[in-house]
């Protein structure tokens, strides 16, 4: 990689972010408030109503039918602090958003740039890759719950590969709960980053490859400095999904595990139905949402500011 | 992207990827083969044969486009009006908008549950459109605003100077040119409102009212946990899903294409 081809591309970031930056004449253009207004009332009408009620209700002491539940100020918070499950929880979407990240992003580069590198029946492997995106969790759930289970394809292919010592059942027991909701998830989001990641290198200028070729650069060193840096934009969009996509994980731990064995699979999202609709301690699962919206909104916020710096930089 | 000159590379190469593809497969063939156990092909009779079958289908499809209709009319408005019409404190209308994004939807849970219950909405169809919508809406505005930002300010310039107002240029300029990032959001509220589980889970509880999210749990009822006929459902409710992208797919890779996302 030369450094003429380097400055070719910060060249090109340059003038991308120039012509969008472009903002004239302003005075002439009509009002824009009444063509946002749907949205915000939908948007922020409905939704920051839903968090403002849902944090005065996380100051109750409330089973949800109570006419004149008990004010605890922020008794909840205090009690969610010394609750262990609640740890249990951040501490399993911590290790999912790492673990599942990681490996979409290097599958999704990996499949990325091999279908890019005119592989024979491309679209068959992109349709392929595509479909679990498409598929509801909730209807995966009964088939992912049939082969993991003790008897179950999973089991039945490990023993025809000579695998047979593997065995075990896998959605039963605390240790291996967990790495088979993440592998759910890996399943299925994969095809989605692979999808993103596809588009953004075929924006990568085809002829800064060519010039690295021709100074001799080798496959790796061509992913390492052109592509790794091209699709860096969708590397931090992909990063922040995820978190958040972590921090909402529903579905497939309440549907293949019902967050079990023994809390083993037991995410923020599970718990707070749990203690909501299961357990109705209405009050208690609401302050447990607000910390629960506080963390997702940090960690965006936290994510983009990063990005920023780097852009910069 | 990568070179590969020699026949045995590209071989090599081939059989690499086709390797890695199969764990994606495998899922697929064991859903179907699942399916087929016990009884065979029975098992799909036994479950076409349950009356009401359609009401999820029909339930999901008038769902799903009533949270189209309402996300992109309401995206298109307010992207227009963010990206090219004079808007004063534009950043902090944006970044109300997009705070929701981070929004986790259990969190609307109790306060939906209740407020549809005092307004009468609870197990009707708005009670799920709105919400759904609601989560949507903002990252179809991020999509869209982006894009229409990248239309030269010059055609809205001329639009104006011809006599045209806002709606004109709406209509005759936002409107046609966007098609391709509206395909993207189409397809992605398509597979948000087909796929939820949650919202029809809590706020529609008549069998009657019910989603196909719901239908894999209907049939645990129903055939008292029977697998093979639960996996039929779930290949009988996966197939409009396969198909359905299969033929926006081309549209979709067009919208992606079009610089909807960097």
């Amino acid at each position: 990689m030369t450094a003429t081809s380097i400055a070719q591309i910060e060249r090109q970031r340059e003038t991308v972010g120039g012509a969008r930056g472009g903002r004239r004449s302003r005075r002439l253009r009509p009002h824009g408030l009444p063509w946002i207004l749907p949205a915000l009332v939908l948007c922020v009408g409905l939704i920051y109503y839903c968090i403002a009620y849902t944090a005065v209700i996380s100051t109750w002491n409330w089973d949800g039918i109570d006419p004149d539940p008990e004010r605890v100020g922020l008794g909840n918070y205090l009690r969610i602090s010394k609750d262990p499950i609640f740890w249990k929880t951040i501490g399993h979407t911590v290790a999912f958003f790492v673990v599942t990240f990681v490996i979409q992003t290097a599958l999704g580069l990996f499949f990325a740039v091999l279908l890019h590198s005119r592989v024979r029946l491309a679209v068959v492997y992109k349709v392929l890759l595509f479909i679990p995106v498409v598929l509801a969790p909730a209807i995966m759930a009964p088939v992912f719950r049939r082969i993991f289970a003790p008897d179950g394809q999973f089991n039945w292919l490990l023993e025809h590969i000579g695998l047979g010592s593997l065995t075990q059942p896998w959605i039963g027991q605390e240790s291996t709960a967990l790495p088979v909701i993440m592998a759910i998830t890996v399943w299925q989001w994969t095809g989605l980053t692979f999808v993103l990641y596809f588009a953004a290198m075929g924006q990568i200028d085809q002829s800064v490859i060519e010039a690295a070729r021709i100074d001799g650069a080798a496959n790796s060193s061509i992913l390492r400095h052109v592509i790794w840096p091209g699709v860096r934009g969708t590397t931090l969009a992909m990063a922040i999904l995820s978190a958040i996509g972590a921090l909402k994980t529903f579905d497939v731990p309440y549907l293949v595990t019902g967050g079990g064995p023994n809390y083993a699979t037991e995410f923020l999202g599970t718990y707070i139905y749990r203690k909501t609709i299961t357990q109705s301690h209405v009050g208690y699962g609401a302050a447990l949402s607000i910390i629960l919206l506080v963390l997702a909104l940090v960690m965006a916020l936290i994510l983009q500011i990063r990005g920023g710096e780097k852009e910069i930089r | 992207m990568f070179e590969v000159r020699s026949l045995r590379g590209r071989i090599l190469l081939q059989m690499l990827i086709t390797l890695m593809v199969l764990p994606f497969l495998f899922p697929l063939v064991a859903m179907v083969q699942g399916s087929l156990a016990g009884d065979g092909w029975a098992n799909y009779a036994a479950v076409l044969a349950v009356p009401g079958l359609w009401r999820f289908f029909v339930n999901t499809v008038i769902i799903a486009a009533g949270v189209i209709a309402l996300v992109y009319t309401v995206t298109m408005l307010a992207a227009y009006g963010f990206g090219k019409l004079h808007l004063r404190g534009r950043e902090v209308y944006f970044w109300l908008l997009l705070a929701c994004l981070t929004l986790p939807e259990v969190v609307l849970l109790t306060p939906l549950y209740t407020t549809a219950q005092t307004l009468g909405f609870f197990d009707t169809y708005l009670a799920v459109i709105l919400p759904l919508a609601a989560l949507q809406v903002p990252f179809a505005v991020l999509l869209t605003r982006t894009f229409i930002q990248g239309i030269p300010d010059e055609l809205f310039e001329a639009a104006r100077v011809d006599g045209g107002n806002a709606i004109r240029g709406f209509i005759h300029l936002v409107i046609p040119l966007t098609r391709p990032i509206a395909a993207a959001i189409l397809i992605f509220t398509l597979i948000a409102a087909w796929n939820n589980y949650l919202m029809p889970l809590v706020f529609l509880q008549s069998t009657e009212m019910q989603t196909i999210t719901l239908v894999p749990q209907f049939f645990v009822g129903q055939f008292s946990n029977d697998q093979t006929k639960i996996l039929a459902s779930a290949v009988l409710t996966a197939i409009p899903e396969i198909v359905a992208y299969l033929c926006l797919q081309r549209m979709f890779e067009r919208g992606l294409a079009a610089g909807a996302i960097k």
